[in-house]
């Protein structure tokens, strides 16, 4: 029997909805949860004060993120509200994100290594970025 | 005409512009059943502002929705979307 096309998109669309961090809850607690690790980190480091700014800052993010539901962006950006074009905007951001990154690590390595230093950390957070692009595109190309 | 149109071969460019060009008349569908794009919204289980993309043409909706929105207004896919929608 032929699969009905609506029904199959439709499960796919519930599915894409129905994650489990897809939450009003998950986000924020995972920026309170970060704000804690650094805290932590810092305090580790001999710096609590700066613990507990890098704390301040995430928590302030997480609060926006708990009590910002009326916003559409907002419950897109966390999840609860999101549909397709919320996800492929996600996808977008976090494309241009990981661009942003890969290129300040580039842009790192050389002057790294033309200041006569082997490039470090850089070196290495170009190489798992590139494994990581890699693993990805063979993955989806696999998937799809 | 339209079936004519999309059964032959379509050249490069004519794919770019049924691509990138994706009209519909979601608006004018919407606003004969005297909906709003909220109510749409919810029914569709989309954003609203997914619904304002779509309906400026701002925003190509994927295949399922497509079709859950021409099967919403008893519609083709054909009769809501095309460059001639």
């Amino acid at each position: 029997m032929r699969p009905d096309p609506m029904h199959e998109g439709d499960k796919r669309l519930k599915a894409s909805h129905k994650s489990w961090w897809m939450n009003r809850w998950f986000l924020p607690a995972f920026s309170i949860a970060m704000g804690l690790g650094m805290w932590g980190a810092f305090w580790a480091g001999g710096d609590p004060t700066g613990g507990a700014v890098s704390f301040a800052v995430m928590a302030v993010f997480g609060a926006i993120f708990f009590f910002g539901g009326k916003s559409a962006t907002i419950r897109g950006m966390r999840g609860d509200g999101r549909d397709e074009r919320w996800a492929m905007i996600d996808q977008q951001a976090t494309a241009f994100a990981g661009l942003a990154i890969i290129t300040a690590t580039l842009v790192g390595f050389g002057i790294e290594v033309a200041h006569g230093r082997d490039g470090s950390p850089y070196g290495q957070l170009a190489a798992i970025a590139g494994i990581a692009y890699l693993l990805a595109f063979f993955v989806a190309r696999w998937r799809s | 005409m339209r079936n004519a149109e999309l059964t032959r071969t379509l050249d490069r460019s004519e794919l770019s512009s049924y691509l990138y060009r994706m009209q519909n008349i979601i608006r004018v569908l919407r606003e004969a059943k005297g909906l709003s794009q909220g109510e749409l919204a919810r029914d569709m289980d989309v954003s609203r502002q997914t619904i304002n993309s779509i309906e400026t043409e701002r925003y190509t909706p994927s295949l399922a929705l497509a079709i859950a929105l021409a099967q919403y207004f008893g519609k083709t896919v054909e009769e809501v979307f095309g460059r001639e929608a």
